[in-house]
């Protein structure tokens, strides 16, 4: 083909297939600029904003620190003295991510931040915390030590009060690491990844004073999508 | 590592004890654990309360709520 010959016409595609459809659901749903954007409302220039990306931050560290965990073993984590260096930055970004986590839901629960179609943000966060929680346990059970067993045999009684020891064994190594370092941190990372889309997708909430002006004005939560698209 | 490295490296408050908690009728609680509570509070009211650098320049530019 010489320089100059046009290139055959770029087919019409098939407009019925699924990867068609998904693809326009997609863009529909998130379009670039939303899911990508380059400018945030001035209202974002707050600290307390600030503590959902701290809290993903820490996540970040906590998996990347648990991977290595995971290829050294219990004999490195705890003989070698870099083994106790990752071993402790594992253990420092989870007590950061709780720490973050809580701020940050404080203070989109006082700002009411299921306001505007932003329910299944709300929920995606709560849950989020919810599964964090055994997640953190189930390491804390994990440790391969006498701290691991006392908190395996503390948890085991009122687990089996609430009826969860049956199919849920704190005393049982093998059963809480698979949790501790496959199904939870699989869970908490689609929650979250969620949770970001959901919020790309919504805008970020306006403080309730904000939105007040913005009704007044005839514009409600500019940032949400439009009534009827759904959250 | 030597044992004065040891000293130096070691804890800031000394661990070498049992925690100690806080126990009020139903409340039981380790006072570290406390501790990071009110931490988290005053992180909290913190982060409400302090300006946020180029905040107050921002909303001048682009009039007090308006989106970006």
């Amino acid at each position: 083909m010489s320089a100059t010959e046009t290139p055959p016409a770029v087919p019409a595609g098939h407009p019925d297939s699924w990867t068609v459809k998904v693809r326009e659901a997609g863009v529909a749903a998130l379009p670039p600029d939303k899911l990508l954007p380059d400018g945030q409302p001035t209202y974002v220039a707050s600290w307390i904003y600030i503590f959902g990306v701290l809290s993903i931050a820490a996540l970040i560290v906590l998996i990347g620190t648990g991977m290595i965990l995971a290829l050294k073993g219990p004999s490195w984590w705890h003989d070698a003295s870099l083994g106790h260096f990752i071993n402790s930055i594992h253990l420092w970004a989870v007590e950061i991510f709780f720490f973050v986590m809580v701020v940050h839901l404080w203070g989109k629960y006082w700002m009411a931040a299921w306001r505007g179609g932003r329910i299944r943000v709300w929920v995606t966060g709560a849950i989020t915390f919810l599964i964090a929680i055994p997640c953190a346990l189930t390491g804390y059970v994990s440790q391969q030590n006498f701290d691991a067993q006392w908190i395996a045999t503390q948890a085991k009684d009122g687990l089996n009060a609430a009826g969860a020891g049956a199919f849920f064994n704190v005393t049982n190594f093998g059963q809480m690491y698979s949790y501790h370092i496959l199904l939870l941190p699989v869970a908490v990372s689609a929650l979250v990844a969620g949770h970001v889309l959901l919020v790309r997708r919504n805008g970020v909430v306006p403080p309730i004073e904000i939105a007040d002006k913005l009704a007044a004005a005839g514009k409600p939560d500019a940032a949400a999508p439009a009534a009827g698209a759904g959250s | 590592m030597t044992g004065a490295a040891v000293a130096v490296m070691g804890a800031v408050f000394n661990l070498n004890h049992p925690a100690k908690v806080v126990h009020w009728h139903f409340f039981q609680m380790s006072v570290a654990n406390i501790l990071v509570i009110i931490l988290m509070f005053i992180v909290f009211f913190a982060a409400i309360l302090l300006p946020f650098p180029g905040a107050a320049a921002r909303r001048t530019a682009r009039g007090q709520g308006g989106a970006s």
